[in-house]
């Protein structure tokens, strides 16, 4: 299950940086060799960015990749360190279930109601921040799969 | 003033932070708690997830994953290499000479990266080897590496610059970028004079004088990691592009310098593109929940608060502003980079501005600052790679670190107390 989510993230994350960067250029270059700036390449980079920082942070968690202070942690050891770390996997599942997955499920009902759109591609703004809640679920996801996980050796 | 929610803040993000909490969801939660008490728990949830969402909305921080995507392309091959000859073409023959290459091509690798880890780990792994072998004491190699590697976050493109002018309400990133030059050298300077010092002191090896078509032909070797720097900083002074375009840019001209150099295939692109991912999310979610951070704390009038304190203190700039600088080391020994500069940035840039400082001024004096806590425990992480990559433990390399830190400080205290060496340049650029 971890896996094929991690290569579903993985490979959504590569397309979304992917057409980050050819925006971009596409910007650049349609402002001086076709003179006519796009106006939709800079918001639809911004937003993929959004997607992008979210669901990498939710990937990033399933990693362990996120910077942490581990001067407890590489302190203790056998069972009182694994007690440890599943506190703060329930810490961080804690953060993505009430602020990203409720908060964000409550923004985006929030926005959808108010008929927010962007001001360029008149995008409604709640296809932006759908990011949030999807990558709060991710997040809850990946942190109970590293309670499960049997803890690594050595 | 709103005592308990302050202290729920300071409090929570501490127990969370100390506990092994990654970092941005210490900030996020404890952001969260402190919502709770002035406002319905729902509101709350709502609030951090729409602070995190428009924070991260911003054309600025797009530059972030491009200018890392590039260092990343460019850090594949010989770059390393290239770098530290030509260093060490133009100035091996000092006191010390593998020191000062040492120093010389971190800062040309920190500004091309954009990653201080990076710089000690890409260096420090050719530079550490040889500078043992030719009689430096490996503590001493290690130090030297450790704290010219932080250079690159001063040395521009700088991403730490981009999150401080987000975190400033707008100062110019052309602007931030031009004034980091005079300090970042600056610092590099003050790093050789201890250099020099140890070299002299125990009695390290000089190299010859390199002949000039040797310099010369390094140069030619080099120049083209270098025109990344030259494209990028002249394109921005020139007003040609911004610093996201030129970022874009930036990874467009290492991509086609990659591909000439046929150090990068197609089929490694995937592999390189989602490493840069990584990078960038790891900052996006600081970033995000900082932001929430950041504006709870403007929520609970701490900013304001803070500043009267700080101003019922002294009004006199000279005091403040050590004070304040005093504060920034303290964090930076326990803080990442990132966060320390989102959320310290609305607290203190209001307070100097009312004693008449320059916003461009105050993130150079900031991410000098935060530099040194790179290099300290518990958290330096670039002390952590430094040592890890020249095999020496981190209670030896602290002692020759100690003078360097002193050179750090040194540099720190005369940027902080004269803005002409972070100002002028930009001024005779016309970007003030």
């Amino acid at each position: 299950m971890k896996k094929s989510i991690d290569s579903i993230l993985e490979k959504v994350l590569i397309f979304i940086m992917g057409v980050m960067v050819v925006n971009v250029l596409w910007q650049v270059f349609s402002r001086y060799l076709l003179q006519s700036p796009s106006s939709w390449t800079e918001e639809l980079t911004r937003f993929l960015l959004i997607w992008l920082g979210l669901l990498g942070a939710a990937y990033a968690t399933g990693q362990k990749l996120h910077l942490a202070i581990d001067l407890l942690p590489s302190r203790l050891e056998g069972s009182k360190a694994r007690n440890l770390d599943i506190n703060i996997q329930v810490v961080v599942a804690l953060f993505g279930l009430l602020a990203m997955a409720i908060g964000g499920s409550r923004l985006v009902y929030l926005t959808m109601t108010l008929e927010q759109i962007s001001s360029a591609m008149a995008l409604p703004m709640w296809i932006v921040y759908l990011s949030i809640p999807i990558s709060g679920i991710l997040i809850v996801f990946y942190s109970m799969e590293n309670i499960l996980r049997k803890p690594e050796q050595g | 003033m709103e005592v308990i929610e302050i202290l729920i803040l300071v409090l929570s993000f501490l127990t969370l932070l100390a506990a092994g909490v990654p970092i941005a969801y210490s900030i996020g939660l404890s952001s969260l708690l402190t919502l709770l008490v002035s406002m319905d728990s729902l509101t709350a949830f709502t609030t951090i997830a729409q602070r995190m969402g428009t924070g991260l909305d911003s054309f600025a921080l797009l530059a972030i994953p491009f200018f890392i995507l590039a260092g990343q392309l460019m850090n594949q091959g010989g770059i390393a290499q290239r770098l530290i000859n030509f260093a060490k073409a133009l100035i091996g023959w000092l006191p010390g000479g593998l020191a000062h290459v040492n120093i010389i091509a971190n800062m040309m690798f920190g500004a091309i990266s954009g990653s201080a880890v990076a710089a000690a780990s890409a260096i420090g792994g050719v530079m550490h080897e040889r500078m043992v072998k030719e009689g430096y004491d490996e503590e001493v190699s290690a130090a030297v590496n450790i704290s010219s590697a932080t250079t690159g976050l001063i040395i521009p493109p700088s991403n730490v610059l981009i999150v401080y002018s987000l975190a400033s309400g707008g100062a110019s990133i052309g602007a931030l970028f031009v004034a980091g030059y005079i300090p970042g050298f600056l610092v590099g300077l003050t790093l050789m004079g201890v250099a020099a010092w140890f070299a002299i002191k125990r009695k390290y090896p000089t190299d010859k004088l390199s002949k000039l078509s040797d310099t010369f032909k390094s140069f030619v070797d080099a120049l083209p990691s270098l025109l990344l720097l030259i494209i990028v900083i002249g394109g921005i002074i020139a007003g040609i592009f911004t610093a996201t375009e030129a970022s874009a840019v930036a990874v467009l001209y290492a991509m086609v310098l990659a591909f000439v150099y046929k150090e990068i295939r197609w089929k490694d692109m995937p592999d390189i593109l989602l490493s840069s991912v990584k990078t960038t999310s790891i900052v996006m979610i600081l970033v995000a929940t900082s932001m929430a951070m950041s504006w709870v704390m403007a929520f609970e009038n701490i900013p304001q608060n803070v500043s009267e304190l700080l101003l019922s203190i002294s009004d006199s700039k000279i005091v403040v502003l050590m004070i304040i600088n005093l504060l920034l080391l303290f964090v930076g020994v326990f803080m990442d980079m990132t966060p320390a500069v989102l959320i310290f940035t609305p607290i203190f840039l209001p307070v100097v501005t009312k004693l008449g400082l320059d916003p461009v001024h105050f993130g150079i004096i900031m991410v000098l600052n935060l530099c040194i806590g790179l290099c300290t425990p518990p958290v330096g992480s670039v002390l952590f790679v430094g040592s890890a990559v020249s095999k020496v433990s981190i209670s030896k390399v602290i002692r020759p670190l100690l003078p360097m830190f002193i050179a750090m400080i040194i540099a720190l205290i005369l940027v902080t107390y004269i803005p002409a060496l972070s100002l002028w340049l930009p001024a005779v650029f016309g970007m003030m």
